[in-house]
């Protein structure tokens, strides 16, 4: 029975989080941020996570991400229960399963294009030929496989994001976790990001996981949901992507 | 691994900081390296200029060839003892000298106190590699002397021709420049026994006599004979013994040099320390955003050793290099026993290569180390947040 329930998560639910709370501790504040969450996330799900400022989305992301763990609760990501991991090991799964896309592209300054996709491939053991082969891929993916040698300060805002993007799926991530990847871009070029979110799930399968406050951003997910005051409030099936969805 | 040209070209991104902190830590590096190779040289020539089979004989409870002497006499009869060793021509390998320390003015007008030495023909043989690079060999009872290269540099009347004047009484015509294996003996001017003798009134006395035995065992009995004899009074030292004793100088030098160097090393730390904490906060984003893609605090740890090890190396290295024309270098300070003026040249050898090494490692590693380690410990998702 159990067994069962395993995998029957597994099969359908990439991310699933079980009475996760959440707090921060200051001194002797107590700030709690999520409370008593429940979600699942099937696998190649695009979700979108709106709410107020303040309202624990990107909490909620990091907790999924493997980047910070709940106070209590489970999280588990593709079968793995990551409070189960210690940190040495939730970093390794990390590189091995979750890309990341930030609201400010964190690109490495001093890197190229092609070294800052690079990077997370020096974590592997694959050779120099493979890893450049990887790269490659990986621009090209995002339409930037002329600009491998241009630094990041040579490049528009679009344009670092879109490497950032090849950085998180350079190594070909189970997740994707992107916290505002939009905000800081005008409408055309976000837009033009979003596009690229919604093809690296529709071709790639990958399951992303997108804080965005942004409506028109949200509306290229399968599913959003809104935060507040660190519940979960509604659920939207966006009805023009559930045929494909499913 | 985090690749090392991220840190070379954030060093080469700040550059500003970066040349300053180089500059800074070659300066401390070059200053401690010039002290420990002065040491090193000065160690040097006093370690040349002991001959193993070599003795020294002074008055019995004199300490220093230039405090006390004794009659002719005495010597003349140490002279004709057996076991000492003879030249070619059978003459013995032994020398009377007379040393004199007269005020001598130097080129740039001020003064110091230069050992004259009245020498006989023996001397010489008695110096390790004692050789005229310039002019030639003063001729005895002729008023002439011959002088180190520092000297002829330094003194007025120096140069070859020229008059080294000591008062109206002592004064000396050079003829020639010597030079003796880098020994004691390059500091000092040598002239005629007898001239000297009589430019200082001081007939019937010699300062020591120097001796070469034949063989250790002659060695052995020389010494004893002459410190039992009760009738000299006199002592026979090893020339090795004596000049380790002058080199006392050498080891307050050394623990002084030892010292500061210390102290230096704990100054650039702190800049070192300075530069990578700034670093540091100014990457934390970076950070946060390399820990988020899944390297390990020991890669960040490594990293950032790493920049300031490379940043600490190249201040060293830079150091280094700036002592390079130094081994050029000489300089003339006193010699304690004596109060005249012996010179110094800086030796660059191990001990300055390794004086370097280890302050470039010891300030990368703990220059490096606070600033490391709090980057290590940022927490991923604060550091994330920094703008
Ligand atoms: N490390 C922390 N220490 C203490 N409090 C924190 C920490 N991180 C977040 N918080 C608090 O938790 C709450 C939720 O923060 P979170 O960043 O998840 O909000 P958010 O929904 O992402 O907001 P925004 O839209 O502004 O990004 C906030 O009140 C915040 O102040
Ligand atoms: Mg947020």
């Amino acid at each position: 029975m159990e067994a069962k329930g395993y995998s029957f998560m597994r099969q359908t639910s990439s991310i699933v989080l079980r009475s996760v709370y959440k707090e921060y501790r200051r001194d002797e504040f107590v700030i709690p941020v999520l409370a008593d969450l429940d979600l699942e996330v099937a696998e190649g799900e695009y979700l979108a996570l709106m709410g107020p400022s303040g309202s624990g989305k990107t909490t909620l992301l990091n907790l999924v991400a493997g980047l910070d763990r709940s106070t209590k609760g489970e999280v588990t990501v593709h079968g793995q229960v990551l409070g189960h991991l210690s940190e040495a090991e939730v970093t390794r799964w990390r590189a091995n399963n979750v890309g990341f896309i930030f609201q400010t592209y964190n690109l490495i300054p001093v890197l190229t294009a092609f070294e800052n996709v690079e990077l997370p491939l020096l974590l592997t053991s694959l050779s120099r030929r493979k890893r450049r082969e990887h790269v490659m891929t990986a621009l090209r993916i995002v339409g930037l496989e002329k600009r491998e040698h241009h630094y990041p300060r040579q490049l528009s805002g679009g344009q670092e994001q879109r490497v950032a993007i090849a950085r998180a799926i350079v190594t070909d991530p189970y997740l994707l976790v992107a916290d505002e990847p939009t905000g800081d871009l005008d409408r055309t070029t976000a837009g033009e990001i979003l596009d690229l979110l919604e093809l690296l799930n529709r071709e790639f399968q990958k399951t992303i996981v997108m804080v965005t406050h942004d409506p028109l951003a949200a509306a290229r997910a399968s599913r959003v949901l809104h935060l507040d005051k660190g519940r979960l409030v509604d659920e939207v099936i966006q009805e023009t992507r559930v045929s494909i969805a499913s | 691994m985090i690749p090392l040209k991220y840190n070379v070209r954030n060093l080469r991104v700040r550059w500003k900081t970066t040349l300053m902190t180089i500059l800074g830590t070659a300066l401390l590096v070059a200053s401690s390296c010039i002290l420990f190779g002065l040491v090193e040289g000065l160690e040097y020539s006093l370690k040349v200029s002991g001959d193993p089979l070599d003795l020294i004989v002074l008055r019995k409870g004199s300490s220093n060839e230039t405090t006390g002497g004794f009659e002719t006499s005495k010597a003349d009869q140490l002279l004709t003892l057996p076991g000492i060793q003879r030249d070619p021509s059978g003459a013995p390998l032994a020398a009377k000298e007379l040393l004199n320390i007269a005020n001598g003015e130097r080129a740039n007008g001020t003064r110091n106190n230069l050992i004259i030495r009245g020498v006989q023909p023996a001397s010489r043989d008695l110096r390790p590699d004692f050789k005229i690079v310039a002019g030639r060999d003063f001729v005895e009872g002729r008023g002439e002397c011959i002088v180190s290269k520092i000297v002829s540099r330094r003194y007025k009347g120096g140069q070859i021709g020229g008059l080294l004047y000591f008062g109206d009484k002592e004064q000396y015509r050079v003829v020639g420049i010597f030079t003796a294996g880098g020994s004691a003996a390059e500091s000092e001017v040598w002239a005629d026994l007898r001239d000297v003798e009589k430019n200082t009134g001081r007939d019937g006395s010699v300062s020591c006599v120097q001796i070469r035995a034949a063989s250790l065992p002659d060695y052995e009995k020389l010494q004893k004979t002459i410190n039992d004899d009760t009738q000299f009074k006199l002592e026979a030292k090893s020339e090795k013994a004596y000049f380790e004793d002058q080199s006392r100088m050498g080891l307050f030098l050394k623990a002084a040099g030892t010292l500061i160097a210390v102290l230096l090393t704990f100054g650039a730390m702190f800049a070192a320390a300075n530069t990578m904490f700034a670093a540091v906060s100014s990457r934390t984003r970076e950070i946060g955003t390399l820990r988020a893609l899944g390297f390990p605090q020991s890669d960040i740890l490594i990293s950032f050793l790493g920049e300031s090890f490379l940043l600490c190396a190249l201040g060293g290295a830079l150091g280094l290099l700036a002592t390079l024309p130094l081994n050029l270098l000489t300089i003339e300070t006193f010699n304690f026993g004596s109060f005249a003026s012996i010179s110094i040249s800086f030796r660059f050898g191990w001990t300055v290569a390794a004086v370097a090494m280890i302050m470039t490692v010891a300030m990368g590693l703990f220059g490096g180390m606070f600033p490391a380690l709090r980057a290590v410990r940022l927490e991923v998702i604060a550091a994330l947040r920094e703008l």
